[in-house]
């Protein structure tokens, strides 16, 4: 019995260990492949852009992989990114683009605010009502925007250092490494300490693990929950405004089925979809893979719609990964050998 | 007793990652016979049951029913040899109907060509209440599984399984949510079956039920068959020192003469909530072990979780310490100095997924954390503190998932938990619920130490075997009322029973 159980717990502790390198294989698999297909691949260039492509993702994605560990979810992140942009494009000329940029992160605030409000308070399935959210906000934006793309940059000629500042957001560098892909990188680093070391990280899986259990120990379940909801809008708020100032643009359309690709990037990572478990190492490897991979399939000039096929595909494949994690798939060779034994003898 | 067995078990063993959890076990049962496994947790019990039913694969080792070698490979061959197995948790679909739920996969159906498309529900409430009858309830067919009593979901279970032709049938633990009565009644149809010569396989951590029940019994420990007597050839004490392989002594609880002396810790007055509890009044004084005894449905747990805040009461006043607090909230209760440990741990209790020490300082980060990061030297020392203090049995370190705990050894995580957030008193609903004989009394003790320290422990428990050996007072609950109070040395089972059972005192 003693042994048995050594045998559960060593392999549970190297669980953790097998699976970011079975996604580092993937990575490196992915990225063979792709470099195979096209010689460009491998460029710093592409390989810039490819990280450069990443940075919407990877920045929710830190924030999804939270409030997935603590079992909520938030669909609305991509609609509040184009929101939030749309909000800065709106505000340019009367406001000026900062002002925009802080209206926008108090907007993304207020979403994820009224998501947990829903959430734990009114107790709403988060899936509907960031499902709603996401309707909304996208809806929002084409009515702000008459449904037309609007143009950020100075068209007067007036506020020169003001839109140069702006841009910098994106296309400035420190020590050769565009500001995007840093500050992505940064809050990993952070998130990654607030997850392990921190009394919050702490309660995220425990609420996560065990919500019931969480309540009964005296944990503010409700505040916690609510503070994850409101990290995750301001989070896609801060992912919008680097869109926005990258593309010089905002687009109600932006950051089209992110919210899919962030899903996918966090559960391929390693994160449960029923809670409790989850770390952002695999989070990023996640991240890292279907950038490499949509970057990959990019260059050989393959359609948006096929790419959203591909996608979906990860998706799927993900989340059955997640299942049988779980325990959750009963079926396997096991069923197959009687099955066949049942045949054989009559 | 017929000459030949109705089911034989030989030379059975079965490795789970090379460790034998199983080592040469025989087991025999012969018709119209209850045969009782008993044994710790984690002995092979279940394992036994389960490569009898299928789930699991033997290593080595033959079934024979009466005499012939079977092949059991999945639930399905065993069902189809008559085996029937009634779990302890229950499996059903909260939001059909009794009959639906009894009859699934076999619901009647119309007459005629086109028939087989319809059911025959007539015939279906027929059917289910004839069923239904044989235990002697009468329980609407078309009432939803969610809305009935978790004893009546049982009865249905029991039912369900009764109404296929069965000659073996595996009870594991089916009394644990039983009222006395109803424990008769089911006793009851376990004779009527012996009468029609199906074999019975009881497993149980309720003695007294093995005694009553019982023809003959057999011992598992670690795996390996250490006795099979006949009913009557053993005592109870005997029994539990082959299943611990240790002597046990009878447990006299502990003196409180001086917590007579000793501050009131919780005061509670008045304490109302429609429809579940009544009017509510006592005071447990520090080092003092109140033991509340009721039937299950009494409103005993909706009561002790108001007192901690899990649920809203209507009106009344809860004193801790001499101060009023106003509770609506578990956070509150903590904050009062209040500890609550739930009916159900592994559902409600702990955060199965995460280590021991992050469940043991779950409850109280105050001292641990600086600026929002904890400081892991100083945590580790607090639970490593407790682990000691309170023997909690883990193989490996605190580090391990609280999942791969047995079930004592998880009732002292969360013993420590409260002891860490530092409460004055202690709220245990049924503590030792799927606890071994063993690790009960060491739990017992346990609290008997944590009230010498001045810990006021309320604990509400419908095993008046429990209360009587732990509790220094004693109230009785009945339909959400007190009923009555009895000192150590008034209290007796029959008084308490009484009591509990509406009687007066």
């Amino acid at each position: 019995m003693n042994t048995r159980r050594r045998w559960l717990e060593r392999g549970l502790r190297s669980t953790d260990v097998q699976e970011v390198l079975a996604l580092v294989i993937m990575l490196v698999l992915i990225m063979l492949l792709m470099s195979q297909a096209s010689n460009l691949f491998l460029t710093p260039r592409n390989l810039t852009n490819l990280l450069m492509d990443t940075t919407t993702v990877g920045i929710i994605a830190v924030f999804s992989t939270m409030l997935m560990i603590s079992r909520g979810l938030d669909l609305s992140v991509a609609a509040a990114a184009a929101f939030c942009g749309i909000l800065i494009g709106r505000m340019q000329e009367t406001n000026g683009l900062w002002a925009g940029a802080v209206v926008a992160i108090g907007a993304g605030g207020l979403i994820g605010l009224i998501n947990g409000f829903l959430v734990t308070y009114v107790g709403i399935n988060p899936l509907i009502t960031t499902l709603g959210m996401l309707s909304m906000l996208r809806g929002l934006a084409f009515v702000l925007s008459d449904g037309l793309t609007i143009p950020v940059f100075d068209l007067t000629g007036q506020r020169m250092d003001e839109y140069l500042a702006f841009a910098q957001l994106a296309e400035g560098r420190a020590a050769g490494i565009p500001y995007p892909i840093l500050i992505m990188l940064g809050l990993f680093l952070i998130g990654l300490i607030v997850l392990r070391s921190t009394s919050y990280g702490r309660a995220l899986y425990a609420i996560g693990g065990n919500e019931e259990a969480s309540v009964l120990a005296g944990l503010s379940v409700k505040r916690y929950r609510m503070t994850a909801y409101i990290l995750s809008g301001i989070s896609a708020a801060l992912a919008g405004i680097l869109l926005t100032a990258r593309l010089y643009a905002a687009d109600p359309r932006a950051a089209p089925n992110i919210e899919l690709t962030v899903i996918t990037a966090v559960v391929l990572g390693g994160t449960s979809l029923s809670g409790g478990q989850g770390n952002l190492f695999g989070t990023l490897l996640g991240v890292l893979i279907i950038g490499a991979l949509l970057n990959g399939l990019k260059l050989q000039s393959v359609s948006t719609e096929m790419q959203n096929i591909a996608q979906g595909l990860v998706l799927m494949l993900a989340v059955a990964i997640d299942q049988v994690r779980q325990g959750r798939v009963m079926f396997g060779l096991g069923t197959l050998r009687r099955w066949v034994q049942r045949k054989s003898t009559g | 007793m017929a000459d030949t067995p109705l089911l034989e078990m030989q030379h059975i063993s079965k490795s789970f990652f090379g460790v034998k959890v199983l080592d040469d076990v025989p087991l025999t049962l012969y018709p119209g016979e209850v045969l009782a496994l008993l044994g710790e947790n984690g002995a092979g019990k279940s394992t036994l049951i389960k490569i009898l039913n299928g789930d699991y694969q033997r290593d080595t080792g033959d079934i024979l029913i009466e005499g012939r070698p079977v092949a059991i490979n999945e639930p399905r061959d065993a069902e189809m040899l008559g085996i029937r197995m009634i779990y302890q948790e229950l499996h059903y679909a909260p939001d059909l109907s009794v009959m639906e739920n009894l009859l699934v996969g076999s619901l009647p159906r119309r007459r005629g060509r086109a028939g087989r498309f319809f059911i025959d529900w007539k015939e279906a409430r027929r059917f289910t209440t004839e069923s239904l009858k044989l235990l002697d309830v009468s329980i609407p067919p078309d009432a939803l599984m969610r809305d009935l009593t978790v004893v009546e979901r049982q009865i249905v279970e029991i039912v369900k399984s009764l109404s296929r032709e069965a000659r073996i049938i595996v009870m594991d633990e089916p009394t644990a949510a039983l009222t006395p009565p109803e424990v008769d009644r089911l006793f009851q149809i376990v004779e009527r079956l012996r009468c029609q010569n199906v074999a019975i396989i009881y497993i149980s951590h309720r003695l007294d039920e093995i005694f009553r029940v019982a023809q003959r019994l057999m011992v598992l420990r670690d795996g390996r068959h250490v006795a099979t007597r006949r009913v009557d050839e053993v005592t109870p004490a005997e029994l539990v020192e082959l299943m611990v392989g240790r002597k046990i002594e009878e447990r006299i609880p502990s003196s409180a003469d001086s917590a007579g002396s000793q501050p009131v810790a919780l005061e509670v007055s008045g304490l109302t909530k429609q429809g579940a509890f009544e009017d509510i009044g006592f005071t447990i004084r520090r080092g003092e072990i109140l033991g509340i005894f009721g039937l299950l449905g009494s409103g005993q747990f909706n009561l002790t979780r108001a007192i901690f805040g899990a649920e809203k009461a209507d009106r009344g006043i809860i004193r801790v310490e001499g101060r009023a607090y106003t509770i609506a909230h578990p956070q509150e209760g903590k904050n009062a100095g209040i500890g609550f440990v739930p009916v159900d741990r592994k559902v409600n209790g702990l955060v199965l997924g995460l280590s021991v020490r992050k469940n043991v300082t779950l409850s109280n980060w105050r001292n641990l954390v600086r600026a929002g990061f904890f400081r892991q030297g100083l945590e580790r020392q607090h639970t490593q503190h407790w682990i000691e203090q309170l023997e909690v049995r883990i193989t490996g370190d605190m580090e391990v998932p609280v999942r791969f705990l047995s079930g004592g050894n998880q009732q002292k995580v969360i013993l420590a938990r409260w002891l860490e957030a530092n409460v004055k008193v202690l709220v245990l609903n049924e503590p030792t619920w799927g606890v071994d004989v063993g690790a009960r009394a060491d739990i017992y003790d346990q609290l008997e130490q944590l009230a010498e320290r001045g810990l006021a422990i309320l604990i509400v428990s419908s095993d008046i075997q429990e209360i009587l050996s732990i509790s220094h007072r004693i109230l009785t609950i009945y339909k959400g009322r007190l009923t009555g109070e009895f000192s150590r040395a008034e209290a007796s089972k029959e008084r308490l029973l009484q009591a509990a059972a509406g009687g007066g005192s």
